[in-house]
């Protein structure tokens, strides 16, 4: 017989299960997407979920006397049926702001989504979102700069940003990646990025890039009167040596920096936030791992908690998923963790998949970034949903131009500048997007080829995790 | 398969030549730096990287964009760069391969 899920000595619901608990403004809020073992009750398996991810495995080591449980534990304070989907089902769990360290994410998700997930009286558990009390959004750095200081830095106004990652294509050499960089920025793009697999490796190590792209970023800005930038990517093998690597970009007079916030760890990721802020850096966050976490729709981390801990950690910009083109995401979703991203206060929304209201308080917003498998056609409904806080990186959608770097980058700014101004004008973007762009091609050659490269492209992929009234 | 050692010429090249050795080629064309018959098959990365360079210093002259190129060279360069696309196209290249690896 399949051994069963016991409690031990006492049921957790008679300690951490509170349905009629008044939850306090203080309180960090979490809701936890549950699917239990056969057979365990709900609220059983909920309370564990609030034990095991507060005080639980203190109280079995010590008495309840020598830790203040009442003051200190998590409780499940509420059940919800996720719909559409009968096996599994939402708890609200509510934890004292003084169960965790200020100003640390780390804590934070060290208890919520740490030993927990290994519980044996759970088959999968997703935490879908969390409320983080102003009182406790006030201990965080957060974003280095924000949106407004950028756009001051920058001098750019009114529009996206345009960005590109750049692929070390011609024998991985240095020299000619600047070369690629400053032809895009040169052709009229904002931003190019190193590619995140791109460190530090023996074919091309940090300086040597690092000095390459700066002298592309001058030339390009003394030929287009215009600033501009290179995400140099700082993430290394150690947080000492992507200091290292984040002091010499910045010597070298580099805008804006980049950092892989999952792979390289929150810490690291929080000390360089806040190098940032202290020096003047913007700084460019790149998801990579996120998937493994959030992609899963029952068990993992969802983005929209991957977002709020980005911008308590600290980042300028952070990769959100693009909508259309070929990559992964959901519509209302997207919306949702966008403005999770960018807004100071954003109402609980479950069309968007937001458990709970979250004030940011005067925290500076992140700049949502649209990234991979998309083009100029794409232009209009970009502009459309992201709006103008937001920066659109074309990378195949810019190097892939058969005229080259720089034609690539010219046909997407004009096609950006054309969208905006039809917007501006009051015109549809999604319905005359077509109009816009073929008007827009008359006088821009490059836009013209660019189109035409394109447009036969239609991408019909599903995606996986979905907000989950759609789900049946 | 055994990585080449030198370059295969741009009537060999992958995805009808829609590649970023392909288009230096095709810009030395149109600036008259190889004329039209040179492949640059059995051209070596050095010699290629010189090429680029000197393509580049072309390139640097006008912007590096075509629609900034005097009338002789534009109408060059949309006749040169024309032409490759549809074989391209007919070699089987799309758009769609440039976005394959995007993130």
């Amino acid at each position: 017989m399949a051994k069963t899920y016991s409690a031990g000595v006492k049921e957790y619901r008679e300690t951490y299960w509170e349905p009629d608990y008044t939850v306090k403004e203080t309180d960090i809020l979490a809701c936890f997407k549950i699917t239990p073992q056969e057979g365990v009750p709900r609220e059983e398996v909920a309370a564990a979920v609030a034990a095991e991810s507060s005080t639980g495995t203190w109280t079995t080591v010590w008495t309840d006397l020598l830790t203040d449980l009442d003051y200190y534990k998590g409780r499940c304070y509420a059940i919800e049926d996720v719909p559409g989907d009968d096996t599994c089902f939402y708890a609200f769990v509510a934890y004292p702001i003084d169960l965790f360290e200020e100003g640390s994410v780390v804590n934070v998700l060290t208890s919520l989504v740490g030993n927990v997930f290994g519980f044996k009286a759970l088959r999968a558990l997703r935490l879908e979102d969390i409320r983080f009390p102003i009182a406790y959004v006030m201990t965080c750095n957060g974003p280095p700069q924000g949106i407004q200081v950028e756009r001051d830095l920058l001098n750019k106004y009114g529009r996206p940003l345009l960005g590109c990652t750049i692929k070390p294509k011609l024998g991985l050499s240095a020299k000619n990646y600047g070369r690629a960089c400053y032809e895009g920025l040169r052709g009229g793009l904002d931003f190019t990025k190193d590619d995140e697999n791109v460190n530090s490796q023996p074919f091309m190590r940090w300086r040597h890039r690092f000095d390459f792209v700066m002298e592309a970023i001058h030339k390009a800005e003394a030929e287009t009167g215009e600033r501009k930038g290179h995400y140099l990517n700082v993430t290394a093998p150690t947080a000492d040596e992507m200091m290292r690597r984040a002091e010499y970009a910045k010597e070298i007079g580099a805008p804006i920096i980049m950092h892989d916030y999952l792979t390289g760890g929150l810490s690291a990721n929080t000390q360089l936030a806040q190098w940032c802020q202290n020096n003047g850096m913007l700084l460019h966050i790149h998801r990579a791992m996120h998937a493994v976490l959030d992609r899963n729709p029952h068990h993992g981390i969802h983005f929209r908690v991957l977002t709020k801990v980005l911008r308590l950690s600290g980042g300028d910009h952070l990769h959100s998923g693009t909508v259309v083109g070929k990559l992964e995401g959901d519509r209302d979703a997207t919306l949702g963790w966008i403005d999770i991203m960018r807004d100071s206060f954003i109402k609980e929304d479950r069309t968007r998949g937001i458990f709970f209201d979250q004030d940011w308080g005067s925290m500076p917003g992140v700049i949502p970034v649209a990234s991979g498998g998309i083009h100029v056609w794409h232009m209009p409904a970009l502009v459309s949903i992201f709006g103008d806080d937001s920066c659109l990186q074309f990378g195949g959608g810019t190097l892939g131009h058969p005229w080259g770097n720089a034609a690539g980058a010219a046909a997407n700014r004009v096609a950006v500048e054309a969208c905006v101004e039809a917007r501006n004008q009051g015109r549809e973007l999604e319905k005359e997007g077509k109009d816009i762009l073929n008007a827009a091609a008359s006088h821009s050659p490059e836009l013209k080829i660019a189109m035409e490269t394109w447009k036969e492209i239609k991408f019909e992929f599903d995606t996986v995790d979905k907000i989950d009234v759609a789900h049946k | 398969m055994a990585r080449p050692s030198t370059y295969v010429g741009i009537e060999n090249d992958v995805y009808g030549a829609m590649t970023t050795i392909g288009k230096i080629i095709r810009d030395a064309w149109v600036f008259e730096l190889l004329p039209e018959t040179e492949t640059c098959e059995g051209w070596t990365q050095g010699q290629i990287d010189v090429l680029l360079d000197k393509v580049n210093t072309e390139w640097d002259k006008y912007g590096c964009l075509a629609s900034h190129l005097p009338e002789p060279l534009r109408e060059r360069h949309q006749r040169i760069h024309d032409a490759a696309i549809a074989k391209a196209k007919a070699a089987g290249w799309s758009g769609e391969h440039e976005t394959i690896d995007d993130k």
